[in-house]
């Protein structure tokens, strides 16, 4: 098998499990006690006004002719009308989408860099004062859950220590770049506003650490394992005995097999920080998916809860052929048996 | 311990450079935005005014299309983006807005308005008799929000000419002008430019998704931008009616803000931390009693309360064993502690003094209150058919999930009912399963802690929900299902004169009183943080109760910029 058709492979897999997933989230979002259409209109709307809202959303069909409805539906690029914003869905994610998608990246390239950096020197040094400090650190970095980062972010670098702002994606009375990616960073400097830019990247600052604290230290702790075994490979010890410097050894020959774990997880953890968000961007009161997704479960938003959460499973399918690839890059061993076939 | 060798330094250097790359981004970040300018300047510019701004949080999400919003954030920005035929004034009684005048009929069947002329919109067309009727069709169209409150009475609008409405009763309602205020007129012009695909054959979807973000009112703001999910942005509109008719009670206040800031966020420590810093000049009304304490202690900030309409009530399933026996239902009212709830469960709240709100308008005050009493509850208990199984017996009481303080109400209620010997048994239910839970008769448990709020600032607004049309409802868990009762609340609402209609809700309410479906446990305060530099409007308007807590005339709406100035520091 060479790689393309490991692609289209996984490709197709990930449609099977993506099916699965509509089946799963569909079914309970229809499943949850109370009536969307009474909720969207409140307790004292008349029954026709509710009867024609069921009738719009074929809550009145059985389920699986709602699923068909839905399935027929999301082929045309329409995920259905949400209760909440009474907009599509799908102009809704488009809308949302950005301000999550910038708020990973910032903590995926925070996460990336320095995981790797902690993880290579405490595995390196391993033993040392340095290690144990990363140690004790990551161990309270993997126990505490990214909202209660969250919430001690914003009481000692907002309430106490008032560093950093707490609220929204720009101050109040800044105004929007033109909409060009969604991506306020990027935007603002398409428009030229440095100024834009600087606040936006001021406001990203805790929401994007709290969301990568916990990630962050898993990972240094997984790449330390790593490089703790791999240091005492055999193909090592030869470099050594060759008298290979000790620099090229760590960067040339340690580094690229130890990151094969770390990459697996990151690539999950990335996908996980989407739905993670949920929280964080609620504290924050940031503007992006998760925020939406955890207004849309509290308003019993069938349509949404579907969208956000099918959104949340496509970049998971996404990541894990992303990471495999990697890790196939990473690893001459599955290259080879890749392509050997 | 292993040394670190020399060759294997690099990593450190890089980490070591990445910290001070880290701080220096860290100390550009704490730099003031703009770089104070060396060059001499020729003529000193006199420094641009800085907008007033009045930003506030709030429960999101706010509909502001007000055809579709009736919640709490969606009824605050309503009257400041558009305007009512009528409205309540802060001397709580109705007064004109959009109309000048009005006559009723002798039936009370028809009401006619005459508008006031040269009332611009925001997009500078003047408002007729053309978009009140538009406005009308489309909120009974559409059936949604408050339309509820029309629905059954309003039968047809008329534009007699272009400064005179008229609407046709399809029955008798004596409160239409209290209910009016929640009627607002919208531009139709604006309407049908921007109407998209939709249910509503030629009108489309009647403009519902454009409205959602934007705005086609009359109102003293307007709609700079909606930010879902994060904030609703209005500017003051300079060329409002109020100012350019120069109408008395319609003109900006000194200091009125030039922008408003609806935030949409209730997070307790967000919300803090915002007071704490000035970022925010009023907190949402569901901030916990110790966030608010603590808010206190920020130098310039105080604490407010209203006392609101609202009741929180334990509803009694009439129609479910042991429950449905009269004096087992008197024997837990006179057992329950109400001096606790009110004291240290529910601070800044009071007793309720009969079966309605006290402040409302019709409310019977001769009805004797329920307080705690275990003599009397015994005596009740001894009458009831259920008094020899009383250990068989176990009363089920839920409790809403989202409100953790109803959890205390709980333990109390079950504690009192020991002291009767009656065993209780604590649910926790999600809101959405507590709707659904409601709905069905036999499913519906013994006691549900619910708030009630009124649907118009009027005794009858209170009543109508033991109406056995709200009985499957979250509304009523009580079950009455009595058509006696349904009669007289039809009847009460539909007597014009407000006497005898008064005079019948003071019946309708010794009826309820007598039946005791009911344990009224507490007549709400809505408790907030402001700073000291806002001149708050029911602080303003209202008359102070006792301490913190302040009355505030009924119906009163929040009209930012007409009632509310910011003297920012």
């Amino acid at each position: 098998m060479n790689i393309k058709k490991y692609v289209a492979y996984r490709l197709l897999s990930s449609f099977f499990v993506l099916f699965g997933l509509s089946l799963l989230i569909f079914s309970l979002s229809r499943l949850v006690p109370g009536d969307p259409a009474r909720l969207a209109l409140g307790p004292m709307a008349p029954q026709w006004a509710v009867d024609k809202l069921r009738a719009q959303l074929h809550l009145d069909e059985p389920i699986y002719i709602q699923y068909i409805y839905w399935v027929t539906n999301v082929f045309r690029g329409n995920l259905g009308q949400s209760l909440v914003t009474r907009r599509g869905v799908f102009s809704d994610i488009v809308e949302f989408f950005p301000a999550t998608f910038e708020l990973v990246i910032f903590s995926v390239i925070l996460s990336t860099s320095l995981a790797i950096l902690l993880g290579v020197t405490s595995g390196k040094y391993a033993n040392s004062l340095w290690d144990n400090i990363v140690r004790i650190t990551s161990y309270v970095g993997i126990a505490i859950p990214s909202f209660v980062w969250a919430i001690m972010s914003v009481f000692i670098f907002g309430y106490l220590l008032r560093w950093f702002p707490t609220l929204g994606r720009l101050s109040s009375g800044a105004l929007m770049p033109p909409k060009v990616t969604g991506l306020l960073l990027i935007d603002s400097l398409i428009a030229g506003k440095l100024d834009v830019f600087r606040d936006a990247f001021y406001h990203m600052i805790l929401p994007g650490t709290s969301l990568v604290i916990s990630r962050l230290a898993q990972e240094a702790r997984i790449t330390r394992a790593s490089v703790v075994e791999n240091l005492h490979k055999d193909y090592i010890m030869a470099a050594r005995s060759f008298g290979i410097p000790e620099r090229t050894i760590t960067l040339k020959y340690l580094l690229k097999p130890s990151l094969i774990p770390t990459v697996a997880v990151m690539g999950m953890d990335i996908a996980g920080s989407m739905g993670g968000s949920f929280i964080v961007e609620t504290i924050f009161n940031w503007p992006g998916l998760g925020r939406y997704g955890m207004s849309a479960m509290l308003s019993n938003d069938i349509n949404a809860i579907v969208g956000v959460v099918m959104l949340i499973g496509v970049f998971f399918a996404f990541m894990n052929i992303l990471v495999d690839l990697i890790t196939a890059y990473l690893d001459p061993r599955i290259m080879m048996k890749l392509r050997s076939g | 311990m292993k040394k670190i060798s020399t060759s294997n330094k690099t990593l450190i250097y890089v980490g070591i450079i990445a910290v001070i790359v880290i701080a220096a981004g860290a100390y550009w970040l704490m730099q003031p935005a703009e770089e104070p300018d060396t060059t001499p300047e020729p003529e000193p510019e006199p420094e641009p005014t800085e907008p007033i701004a009045y930003r506030s949080t709030w429960a999101w999400p706010n509909r502001i299309d007000p055809a579709v919003g009736s919640d709490g954030s969606s009824t605050a920005t309503h009257p400041n983006l558009y305007n009512s035929l009528v409205r309540i004034t802060p001397e709580g009684v109705v007064g004109p807005e959009l109309a000048e005048s009005w006559t009723v009929s002798e039936d009370g069947m028809t009401y006619t308005f005459t508008l006031r002329e040269g009332v611009m919109s925001h997009a500078g067309n003047e408002i007729t008799a053309e978009d009140v009727v538009f406005s009308m069709d489309r909120l009974l169209t559409m059936g949604e929000g408050l339309a509820y409150l029309f629905l059954p009475y309003i039968g047809e609008t008329t534009a007699v000419d272009t400064y005179t409405v008229q609407f046709d009763l399809l029955k008798s309602f004596g409160p239409i002008l209290t209910v009016m205020p929640n009627f607002y007129v919208l531009d139709k012009a604006v309407v049908m430019e921007n109407i998209a695909e939709g249910e509503y054959d030629d009108l489309g979807d009647y403009g519902k998704e454009w409205l959602m973000t934007h705005d086609a009112g009359t109102g003293p703001y307007m709609v700079r931008e909606f930010l879902l999910e994060e904030k609703l942005i209005m500017d003051k509109f300079e060329d409002y009616w109020g100012e350019t008719l120069a109408v008395e009670g319609f003109m900006f206040v000194e200091n009125a803000p030039d922008v408003m800031e609806m935030i949409g966020t209730t997070e307790p420590i967000t919300v803090r931390t915002m007071m704490s810093r000035g970022e925010l000049e009023r907190t949402d009304s569901w901030q916990p009693i110790e966030s608010l304490e603590e808010m206190v202690q920020t130098e310039g900030v105080e604490m407010i309360g209203e006392v609101g309409t609202s009741l929180l009530n334990l509803m009694i399933h009439t129609n479910k064993a042991p429950t449905d026996d009269i004096h087992f239902r008197k024997a837990m009212a006179y057992a329950f502690d109400y001096e606790t709830a009110v004291t240290d469960i529910f601070p800044h709240t009071t007793m309720v003094k009969g079966v309605v709100n006290e402040v409302l308008p019709g409310y019977n005050p001769d009805l004797e209150p329920f307080r705690k009493n275990l003599t009397r509850a015994m005596e009740e208990l001894e009458q009831s058919a259920y008094y020899d199984q009383l250990e068989e017996i176990e009363i089920e009481i839920h409790w809403c999930a989202e409100v953790p303080a109803e959890e205390r109400i709980s333990l109390l209620f079950m504690d009192n009912m020991a002291d009767l010997g009656v065993s209780v048994k604590i649910v926790k239910e999600p809101w959405l399963s507590m709707i659904e839970t409601m709905a069905d008769q036999d499913l519906s448990p013994n006691v549900v802690i619910v708030y009630n709020s009124v649907h118009f600032p009027e005794a009858g607004g209170d009543l109508m929900r033991y109406h056995s049309e709200s009985a499957p409802t979250w509304e009523q868990n009580e079950w009455l299902l009595d058509e006696t009762l349904d009669e007289m609340i039809e009847d009460a609402l539909g007597t014009v004169d407000q006497a005898e209609r008064f005079q019948k809700y003071g019946e309708i309410q010794q009826y309820i009183y007598d039946v005791c479906p009911t344990i009224y446990v507490l007549q709400t305060t809505t408790l907030r943080c402001i700073q000291d530099y806002v001149d708050y409007p029911y602080v303003v308007y209202g008359e102070q109760v006792s301490g913190i807590v302040y009355k505030v005339p009924l119906g009163f709406r929040t009209y930012y910029g007409l009632y509310t100035g910011v003297n920012q520091p």
